[in-house]
């Protein structure tokens, strides 16, 4: 029969009519015995993980050093000191966490303290948006950080995609909402993928002649969607079905759910390059611990389930032999308030650890632990130290091999790129720090309206030096240029700043401090 | 034959000429439309301002006229009965069948949950009901101009929503003014927290980015051409002072919002010369209203909700000609009818630009758009038992969620992205995960049916056939099914082949046979599933076809 028909199914596979209205799945789809590989050696994958809520990072890396300050203001949650899983004389793990600290200790587990970025935005909705986006607090940014590294990649998307070089999907979101880190100007880079063994194709129909109007525009639209989607859907199908899992996963976790389908298709020979999966359940605004018992609650359960899962799933890559080809990254809209509330819980707040994992990741704490005072403010969250825009922009040239030039473009101009990544690729050479802690000194301190910052460089550098609040609002940039070798002073008019605790960053090419500052009346 | 007539005979059953590269604009006015008026027309209109119409509603309205119909859409009718408890046997304060939206929460039982769910499921319930009315799609788009989300008290929800309700196409300006110290506004957007001593300009901002003037091009230091930085700060002291009361209270209190003479700031504010250098001061707990009269006398207000009203009602394209011809002629309306709603809303779905071909059919769906009209265009048998009946609104109220649209939850302060995000818009609704739950949800409603409570709600095949014309033309069947789903007419090749579908490979006449057969012998089990069976079959091509995704 040489008739196009109105009614085609998805796939090679022809379908008659009678099966698709008879409501059945076709379970099966074309498998090749050919899988349509490129190189998979050479491809990188990216796994992100998003904790929705606000994840409360010192409730997660415990800076020991600080310990004394944490029991004054967070005493109802916090964790005793002899339970903390020491990492080295300066911090530990939640208890909760004993998968990912056997991971640290294996060199797979890096950790980047106090990821933030200027003028910290409190509001969940508005503080995710930046984070996906990788615009800075003031400007709205309609496209993922990923989705513009995409654009320039794949021009036209998602117009004829899939096709022969690329017929797999970019990106993966886990769940039924694809993740604003993949959107793209005109679509979306990723596919929301449930359960890659439960996709059916779409019923594809063909109207003849499109008409030429909006809604022909439209309807057009929709019929590349559901061909794509089924186009998509059929690669799925063929990597689950070749791939497969070598590590036992928690069936009751459901971040591992979603991890053990990530492994499973890297392990199946899909090419895709981002992976986003989600754990909800951070915004611990109350019983974030048992009563009397701060060693359980939601957070721990939450830890647990991340540290689990993060460590089931590098086993299996580990016993695959694919370790070399993923990283992964958590994130989460901002940390909480370094005081916990009366309800056991603690409140929206601004920076906070994230955890890199992999074997290519370069392993270890990066940054300093956060001064916590026993008099802190009870709007006070973690103030930055590093910007978010670059650890992305680190990924993307290190892991992905963008270049600087094109990172700073996608993110942002004074892109300082972090060690985070090694012995893949090193593009990090080892240098003598350009500072010295023990001379940066602000003073006096506390103040009442005029302060200087001092700071000696080892050499000339690029400098950063901004005042930020205590909610983390940057509320001044004190200087932003080159300096020379030698001691410098840079001079804090605060007289106009309302009295209360402030913190100076001092960003020095990619290393970072943060210190407190007080002004008084 | 000019580009116009040759396109109405494209998209009509005739298409055979190849097609030129792009659509050409649609160039017509706000003037009066002076075409034919026919089933054509009338889904049209009635498609785009309700939720889905029925056959015979679309009739009524071809009978009675474009302005009889309009009439009818725009007839005041009296507030819904408030959503009643149907869940929660040890609600201490509300029996069953009662309404909970006046009454106090408990501190031992959680009420808010039930009391969400009745709210939902009765929203649910209004879209299902409607009769001839554009209340309901305007009450969403001011759901989606003002969005709130994510303020846990469904007594807040239940008055604010009603509030949108009742100004459903009143007066623009005051319905900004009460939303300005709406108890649920205030609380989404921290008004509550504005003080003298602490400004919080989360509300001033989004008030005129969003919900009045726009945000313009950025043409120099915090200055977006249509307002500034310094009138965001401005405007957050102007309206300082309010606070809300009666949050998830555990007593009967009123919820409200009232004014805290020492909270507001009594300075004077200076506004930019955006707003012509006003200075502001000394209105005390009139101020907010004074302000959104300031506000007002900017004509870019009135462009600005004009053009989020043809993107709800036309098509999400703003060109310069549609710039020019639509939105400037509506907006100057609203402003000489004092922001009224209802003359430019009525002069819009009018106008010859509304019922031109190029407007016909190019606006996916939203997901209750979507949902709805797959249920309500069948005329569903609902339980006659509230309490069932509520459950089953609530079922189907849970399938837009998962399609990305869930009402009382817009995910932004922007509303749903549908209806802004460049350059997509309407286009976010579609994803690999968001198809194939539109897809299975209407292969549910057609094959098993959706579980509601001890029911299935499963579509009747041989109750909808009995409102066509002519059942008994195999032809005519497919044709007039297609008819009431999709927004244009499907291709004769289109339609050839749903006739495939009902009687594959067999004559005409079998159908007539076979139907006239049921008709006669209705108690005859075997021949209702063999008509039953063919016709479902119909109905769902007609629902998985990307055309019908489109209004």
């Amino acid at each position: 029969m040489q008739r196009r028909n109105f009614l085609k199914s998805a796939g090679a596979t022809a379908v008659s009519l009678p099966i698709l209205l008879n409501g059945l799945r076709l379970s099966a789809m074309s498998q090749s015995a050919l899988f349509n590989m490129i190189d998979p050696e050479s491809d990188k994958v990216l796994v992100l993980i998003q904790m929705n809520g606000g994840n409360d990072g010192l409730n997660m890396i415990i800076p020991r050093d600080q310990y004394s300050g944490l029991a004054a203001v967070r005493s109802n949650i916090l964790i005793p000191e002899n339970e903390l899983l020491k990492v080295d004389d300066l911090t530990g793990f939640h208890p909760a966490m004993k998968a990912l600290k056997v991971l640290y200790d294996d060199a797979r587990v890096g950790v980047v303290q106090s990821v933030g970025y200027p003028n910290q935005n409190r509001s969940h909705f508005r503080s995710i948006d930046i984070w996906t986006s990788g615009s800075p607090a003031e400007k709205f940014w309609n496209t993922g950080w990923l989705g513009r590294h995409f654009d320039a990649e794949y021009p036209g998307f998602p117009e004829g995609y899939p096709n022969g070089q690329y017929p797999h999907p970019f990106a993966i979101t886990m769940g039924s909402i694809v993740s604003e880190t993949c959107q793209g100007t005109i679509a979306n880079y990723s596919m929301a993928l449930e359960d890659p063994f439960n996709l059916f194709p779409l019923f594809e129909s063909e109207g003849d002649v499109r008409p030429d109007t909006p809604y022909g525009n439209e309807l057009d639209f929709l019929r590349t969607s559901i061909v794509q989607t089924n186009a998509y859907s059929e690669k799925i199908t063929e990597a689950a079905n070749l791939g497969s899992n070598q590590a036992e996963y928690a069936e009751g976790n459901r971040l591992a759910r979603q991890l053990k389908n990530v492994a499973l298709l890297i392990s199946g020979g899909l090419q895709t390059k981002i992976y986003v999966v989600n754990i909800g359940g951070f915004d611990t605004h109350a019983a974030q611990v048992v009563e009397g018992n701060p060693m359980v609650g939601e957070h721990a359960t939450l830890l647990e389930m991340v540290s689990n899962a993060i460590a089931t799933f590098q086993n299996d890559l580990k016993a695959q032999g694919l370790e070399h080809r993923v990283v992964g990254m958590t994130f989460s809209e901002f940390g909480r308030k370094i005081r916990s509330n009366e309800s056991l819980g603690t409140d929206h707040g601004t920076a906070a650890p994230l955890i890199l994992f992999g074997s290519c990741i370069r392993p270890g704490m990066l940054g300093e632990n956060p001064e916590i005072h026993r008099d802190v403010h009870p709007s006070e969250g973690v103030p930055m130290q590093y910007d978010f825009r670059d650890v992305y922009g680190s990924l993307l040239v290190d892991w992905f091999e963008l270049e600087e030039s094109a990172v700073r473009s996608l993110l942002h101009e004074n892109f300082q790129k972090l060690p985070i990544i090694e012995d893949c690729r090193m593009t990090t050479a080892a240098q003598t720090p350009l500072l010295d802690d023990f001379k940066i000194e602000a003073w006096p301190n506390p103040f009442d309206g005029w302060a200087q910052i001092g700071f000696t460089l080892e050499r000339p550098a690029w400098v950063r030096l901004s005042l930020f609040n205590a909610i983390g609002g940057e509320v001044q940039v004190l200087t932003n240029q080159n300096l020379g070798a030698g001691a410098h002073r840079i001079p804090l008019e605060g007289s106009r700043l309302p009295v209360g605790t402030y913190f100076y960053r001092l960003q020095i090419g990619n290393q970072v401090r943060t210190k407190r500052l007080v002004k008084v009346g | 034959m000019d580009r116009r007539t040759m396109l109405t005979a494209l998209t009509g059953r005739r298409a055979a000429t190849p097609a030129p590269a792009a659509p050409p604009d649609n160039d017509t006015t706000l003037a009066p439309y002076a075409g034919p008026w026919g089933f054509e027309q009338a889904a049209h209109l009635l498609r785009r301002t309700m939720f889905a119409p029925r056959l015979a509603q679309i009739k009524t309205a071809v009978a009675q006229g474009l302005d009889a119909t309009l009439a009818q859409l725009f007839q005041e009718l009296p507030m819904p009965d408030p959503p009643v408890n149907y869940l929660s046997n040890n609600d201490p304060f509300v029996p069953l069948g009662d309404t909970w939206v006046d009454a106090p929460y408990s501190r031992t039982i959680n009420l808010r949950n039930p009391r969400h769910r009745s709210l939902r499921a009765w929203t649910m319930g209004l879209l299902l009901a409607e009769g001839v009315s554009i209340r309901e799609r305007m009450t969403l788009f001011w759901h989606n101009h003002f969005a709130t989300n994510n303020v846990n008290d469904p007594k807040y929800l239940y008055r604010h929503i009603s509030l949108l309700r009742a100004n459903a196409w009143g007066n623009f300006r005051e319905l900004v003014k009460a939303i300005t110290i709406d108890p649920t506004m205030l609380r989404f957007l921290n008004g509550n927290e504005n003080t003298r001593v602490a400004p919080n300009e989360n509300y001033a901002r989004e008030l005129l980015e969003l919900f009045t003037i726009g945000k313009g091009e950025q043409v120099g230091p915090g200055d977006y051409s249509t307002f500034t930085e310094q009138d965001v700060a401005e405007m957050a002291r102007v309206l300082t002072g309010w606070r809300d009361r009666g949050f998830n209270a555990y007593e009967e209190v009123p919820i409200e919002a009232f004014f805290v003479p020492n909270r507001h700031d009594t300075g004077a504010k200076q506004l930019s010369h955006r707003f012509d250098n006003e200075v502001i001061s000394n209105m005390g707990n009139q101020e907010y209203a004074h302000l959104v009269d300031v506000i007002f006398r900017q004509p870019e207000v009135a462009r600005h909700i004009c053009r989020k009203l043809y993107r709800w009602f036309v098509y999400y394209k703003i060109d310069e000609t549609v710039e020019a011809n639509v939105i400037e002629p509506m907006a100057q309306l609203l402003i000489a009818s004092n922001f009224e709603m209802r003359p430019v809303l009525e002069a819009l779905l009018r106008s010859e630009h509304f019922f031109d071909v190029l407007s016909m059919g190019p606006v996916i769906k939203n997901p209750l758009d979507f949902v709805v009209s797959a249920v309500k265009t069948f005329d569903f048998d609902f339980p006659d038992n509230y309490r069932l009946q509520y459950e089953a609104w609530w079922r189907i109220f849970l399938q837009t969620p998962a399609m990305q649209m869930e009402y009382f939850n817009p995910p932004e302060v922007a509303g749903w992205k549908a209806y802004y995000q460049e350059p997509v818009f309407y286009r976010t609704w579609i994803n690999a995960a968001t198809l194939p739950k539109r897809m299975s949800f209407t292969d549910t409603l057609i094959i098993n049916g959706l579980q509601a409570g001890n029911e299935r709600l499963r579509l009747d095949a041989l109750k909808f056939i009995k409102t066509i014309d002519d059942p008994y033309d195999p032809n005519a069947v497919v044709e007039s099914f297609a008819r009431i789903l999709l927004p244009r007419p499907l291709t004769d090749n289109q339609l050839a082949q749903l006739k495939e579908v009902l009687i594959p490979g067999l004559p005409d006449y079998e159908w007539g046979v076979e139907y006239t057969d049921y008709e006669a012998n209705p108690g005859n089990m075997q021949l209702a599933v063999a008509v039953d069976a063919k016709l479902r079959n119909v109905i769902r091509v007609l629902l998985s076809i990307p055309e019908f995704y489109l209004s």
